[in-house]
């Protein structure tokens, strides 16, 4: 009897596992047609094998989901900027993203030499911070190690005269974290969110803190920390009731998909595992987002 | 009548106070502003100097464009640090940073640590773990190894603008002035954050 309930609950976990597994395969964003697609890493740039695992999981998934771009939360080149640092910890793991021509668009973390902002591949065109547009959404790329009068005065005029419907904020050091190591960025945030909350910015991304955060939105701005593409604090996250989802067990990295008034986004770690999905629905009045989420582990 | 006297008096001690009082209040910190700006004007004069320099001697090297070329970016910086250490063989620890202006700096990182937000400010800079003491000297490249503190917003709103060529960074308890594309330490006030 013993023997077959043990047998019963080794198939179960294996049912589950598998499971699990097929789970974690499923896609949890739209594909909608003129979609803005997009992945999200950062703190990634130790060539070390589990950087180069998570960028084997991200060429899988691009399979199933065409993101055109990554944005780097900085930290880009940990140890050094020689030709050899920028070749084994970003040219080398991407290498299948950057023919397939997937353009990369990097902040710089207090890791990264200023003169990384003059490689092609990190799109920064020699500005330590700087604005694009990828069809409805605008995107803010600052430079957090050294926000001085003239980046925030920049910063204003570009929400300002920024007509998009959405607007994204990302940089390095993370505005609210609930990670052990670092934590959040009080006084940044002090100078930054009244600028956000202002000029109606819904979604902001950070790294620094090497997991990965869900932040509950904090007067209508959903924050995200992803800081664990390449770097990992293994259960650093202290999660407080400001945390909506996180995760410190493993490397990971985002899918973000902007279709209309919707952002999609999914989690996904280094092996395939999908840790965290949900959507953002953005406010016609550019305040109240409501974030729904589908599903969480 | 009695009330109308009243307020007549109130106006007369009113106007009074108001056209008097400042004479008292504002002469000292006047002086003081004064003598801030002297400071601060030196300071900057000896900003623009540099970034002249640093403009002509950038010049006569191929111009940097973004490039797919790592290495081109290193030589670049490595190019444009040696002339300009060539060029400021002779500089010395306070040639920006006079002993006037670095005593003006010290108080103003004072204040701004002292203040409510101060506290902010030194979780700002509360440095990583890993980093290492390193001594620094004028014309020494910054080391790419240890990570960069940030500097922190409120300090950049008090110290006088720099232009992008420059700096202030914070280097373990010092504060330096660092050229930004050579990457080169072009002076340094030490243990201005104590």
């Amino acid at each position: 009897m013993p023997a077959m309930r043990r047998s019963v609950f080794v198939s179960c976990v294996a049912l589950a596992t598998i499971g699990l597994s097929l789970y974690s395969q499923q896609l949890a964003l739209p594909l909608r047609t003129d979609s803005v697609r997009f992945a999200v890493i950062g703190d990634v740039g130790t060539g070390e094998k589990p950087q180069y695992e998570v960028a084997g999981q991200m060429i899988r998934e691009r399979l199933k989901f065409p993101f055109e771009f990554v944005i780097t939360m900085g930290d880009n080149l940990y140890g050094g900027s020689d030709p050899s640092d920028y070749e084994s910890k970003f040219e080398r793991p991407y290498k299948l993203l950057l023919d397939a021509g997937v353009q990369f668009y990097a902040v710089l973390g207090n890791h990264d030499s200023p003169n990384e902002r003059f490689y092609q591949p990190f799109n920064m065109n020699g500005q330590k911070y700087y604005t694009y547009k990828k069809s409805n959404v605008r995107f803010f790329a600052l430079d957090s190690n050294y926000m001085n009068p003239q980046q925030l005065s920049w910063l204003e005029k570009e929400l300002q005269d920024s007509g998009s419907d959405w607007k994204i904020c990302y940089f390095h050091h993370a505005l609210y974290s609930s990670a052990a190591f670092h934590g959040s960025s009080t006084e940044l945030r002090l100078l930054l969110e009244p600028l956000f909350v202002k000029y109606g910015v819904q979604v902001v991304f950070a790294g620094h803190d090497h997991v990965y955060e869900r932040v509950k939105p904090q007067n209508g701005i959903c924050y995200f920390i992803e800081g664990a593409s390449g770097s990992l604090r293994k259960g650093n996250l202290r999660k407080t009731d400001r945390t909506a989802a996180g995760y410190d067990r493993d490397r990971s990295f985002m899918l973000v998909e902007i279709a209309g008034d919707e952002l999609h986004f999914q989690t996904i770690s280094r092996t395939g595992l999908s840790v965290d999905t949900g959507v953002i629905r953005r406010d016609a009045n550019l305040r109240n987002h409501t974030v729904d989420v589908w599903m969480q582990q | 009548m009695k009330r109308r006297i009243r307020v007549i008096r109130l106006l007369l001690w009113l106007s009074l106070f108001t056209f008097v009082a400042p004479g008292f209040t504002e002469r000292a910190p006047t002086s003081q502003v004064n003598e801030e700006a002297r400071d601060f004007k030196i300071f900057t004069d000896r900003v623009q100097e540099y970034v002249r320099m640093q403009k002509d001697l950038k010049a006569s090297l191929p111009a940097l464009n973004p490039t797919n070329d790592a290495a081109r970016i290193i030589e670049h910086q490595h190019a444009l640090a040696r002339k300009i250490a060539d060029a400021r063989r002779d500089a010395r620890q306070g040639d920006i940073f006079t002993p006037e202006v670095a005593e003006r700096f010290r108080k103003i990182i004072d204040r701004t640590f002292r203040e409510p937000e101060g506290r902010l400010a030194r979780e700002t800079i509360r440095p990583d773990s890993s980093s290492k003491v390193v001594v620094l000297h004028v014309n020494d490249v910054c080391p790419e190894d240890i990570p960069l503190t940030t500097t922190p917003p409120t300090l950049l709103r008090m110290l006088p603008k720099l232009p992008q060529e420059l700096a202030y960074r914070i280097v373990g308890h010092d504060l330096t002035l660092q050229d930004t594309e050579a990457r080169l330490i072009v002076d340094l006030i030490p243990n201005a954050i104590r």
